[in-house]
């Protein structure tokens, strides 16, 4: 069964990840051997509550109430700020001490603030997703959070979309992170939402980054055939 | 009374220059700083310097002040640096929010850890005073804080055996990296970026090579046949930087801390590459002395007045974040910021020593009012 969705997160939910394979979770998970994540990039633990562990440590509730008898050790290695160039440095040492099953790598915002070129990200990124593939270590990457100050910038727009194409070229799970936060935004603004301000929307997209992970996850682990549940019950979708 | 330019001070003004170009990610002056070309960092000389000016703090064999004295000393410099740290936090987060708020845009409250400020404030807050919680490139005043915490320990062991404190640091140096032992951040789950329990040796280091006597007098004894021996290996290592000449970090055996470029946990090629690196580079030093001593004085006013300018250097180098967001970051505004920053250190380094040279003056007269 795909993890759940909360009903604030439901808005965002026919948004939330492309679908690819997660063969190490997987292998992991029918062994019966715990699941180590390595969570990275900029801020995969900042947001509310996160004395609790943050949206890392609900992803971990969440996978593990989604699967029985998951046992699921989360690693924090995320600087909030860091770029994807930095990231990668620090993907590799961390994979060589910790041998994870699956990275998170939540990558691009910071980068798109401030214009890193597109083909040295790629090449960043690129290049860090297939040593991981070689390693057999699984990645899903988490995308650009969506602010309206953004929405009209060109380059962050073009950084969005190249991490779309990376994820399509490389067969990883990319978390849409934008399209889900801005049909929250959308749905705040036509009154059907329960953020209206942009400030405390970006608090709650991280409540829903965790259930939208969790779902990729189990998505990728059991496959795309599963139908999540809650679609049936969703609000009506906000007109644009 | 200002103490002569020297060699110390030229360095650590050095380190400071460096630190404040080389935490504006992108800057194209970046390139030009040893961190492009080198797996150590300004960090690196910086806490290596802190350790060596704690030598002069402590004193030589004949002439050395009670104990008591040092440990409120360095007590009251621990006191200091995490007033200056918990100031320039306050200071870093009010730029981000001013902007955020300013340009209607969240995504400036999540960068450099900043997020858990504003979205949990209150076990955050506790964080920040407690210096569990730590800004990005705000991160290396909280190491030096609990260094100077460790340093009457570090005082009292060379007082009375010199001889145990460079096996005692690198034993937990070993440890930390065999275990490995990590410091967690609270409330947001992670780790410090810079590790007190191995960035110790480092200090030691600066500490136990500053002593003319030990392993700094052998090390002043044997500086040629060792220049000879660290020029290859930092040669090596700027190959092993730009084209990436090293094994790949999952081939290394257990325990692989010991084997990666790891700055966290300052890792053994970190260190033997800056220990290579100060060898080589203290060599220059009677040179740019004869050639450029408006340099050297310039840079030894930076290095003499250096919690004040790494303050200010801090503060800017965010501003200069800032402003490549807000102006899409290009070599004129890179040069602009660069001109700024450094001529703003160095009114921040003078104006502390104008104050102690007029200290004692009569008082400018006044002009008479009509």
């Amino acid at each position: 069964m795909p993890a759940p969705f909360s009903r604030d997160c439901q808005v965002g939910s026919t948004a939330t990840a492309s679908e690819s394979p997660l063969p190490n979770v997987a292998a992991a998970l029918r062994d019966k051997r715990k699941l180590k994540i390595l969570a990275i990039g900029a801020s995969p633990s900042a947001g509310r509550r996160s004395a609790r562990g943050g949206h890392t440590g609900e992803t971990k509730d969440i996978l593990q109430q989604a699967i029985r008898g998951l046992d699921v050790e989360m690693i924090n290695r995320g600087v909030s700020g860091e770029l994807a160039a930095q990231a990668a440095i620090r993907i590799r040492n961390e994979v060589a001490l910790h041998e994870p099953e699956l990275v998170l790598w939540q990558v691009g915002t910071n980068d798109a603030l401030i214009y890193v070129p597109l083909g040295e990200l790629e090449q960043t990124i690129v290049e860090t997703l297939r040593w991981l593939k070689e390693r057999k270590v699984d990645v899903v990457l988490v995308g650009l959070q969506y602010v309206d100050r953004m929405a009209q910038d060109d380059h962050y727009r073009l950084v969005r979309e190249l991490i779309r194409k990376i994820a399509a070229q490389e067969n990883v799970i990319a978390v849409r992170r934008y399209e889900a936060q801005r049909l929250l935004a959308q749905a705040a603004d036509s009154g059907g939402g329960l953020v209206p301000d942009e400030f405390q929307r970006s608090e709650t997209g991280y409540v829903c980054l965790s259930q939208y992970l969790a779902r990729a996850i189990t998505l990728g682990v059991f496959g795309g055939n599963l139908r999540p549940r809650e679609l049936q019950n969703l609000p009506p979708r906000p007109q644009n | 009374m200002i103490r002569q330019a020297n060699a110390v001070d030229f360095w650590r003004g050095l380190a400071l220059v460096m630190i404040f170009v080389n935490h504006i990610p992108g800057n194209y002056y970046g390139r030009f700083t040893h961190a492009s070309y080198s797996i150590s960092d300004s960090a690196d000389l910086f806490v290596f310097l802190a350790g060596w000016a704690l030598r002069h703090l402590v004193g030589t064999p004949e002439r050395q002040p009670p104990t008591w004295y040092l440990v409120l000393r360095l007590g009251g410099r621990a006191v200091t640096l995490y007033a200056a740290q918990i100031m320039i936090t306050m200071i870093a987060l009010a730029m981000l929010a001013s902007v955020a708020i300013l340009r209607d845009n969240p995504l400036l409250l999540e960068w450099h850890n900043a997020a858990a400020v504003f979205h949990d404030p209150i076990p955050t807050h506790v964080g920040l005073a407690a210096i569990t919680h730590q800004l990005g490139y705000f991160d290396i005043l909280p190491l030096y804080v609990v260094l100077m915490v460790m340093a009457p320990g570090i005082a009292i062991v060379d007082r009375f055996a010199p001889n145990l404190l460079l096996p005692l640091s690198l034993l937990i140096y070993g440890i930390t990296l065999a275990v490995p032992i990590s410091i967690p951040t609270w409330p947001v789950d992670g780790q410090w970026f810079f590790n007190p329990l191995a960035w110790q040796l480092v200090f030691v280091l600066g500490f136990v090579m500053a002593r003319p006597t030990g392993i700094g007098g052998v090390v002043r004894q044997h500086i040629v046949p060792i220049r000879i021996v660290a020029l290859p290996i930092l040669i090596g290592f700027v190959f092993v930087m730009r084209y990436g000449w090293w094994p790949d970090p999952t081939w290394f055996p257990q325990p692989r801390l010991f084997f990666l470029f790891d700055k966290t946990f300052v890792t053994p090629p970190r260190v033997i590459q800056f220990l290579a690196l100060v060898a080589v580079i203290s060599v220059a030093y009677p040179t740019i002395q004869r050639y450029g001593p408006r340099l050297v004085d310039f840079l030894s006013m930076l290095g003499r007045n250096s919690l004040y300018v790494f303050c200010v250097g801090s503060v800017l180098s965010l501003a200069g974040q800032i402003l490549r967001y807000l102006y899409r970051g290009d070599i004129v505004i890179d040069t602009v910021v660069v001109i700024f920053g450094i001529a703003m250190m160095a009114v921040t380094a003078w104006l502390p020593e104008w104050r102690e040279r007029v200290k004692g003056r009569p008082a400018p007269k006044l002009a008479p009012s009509s």
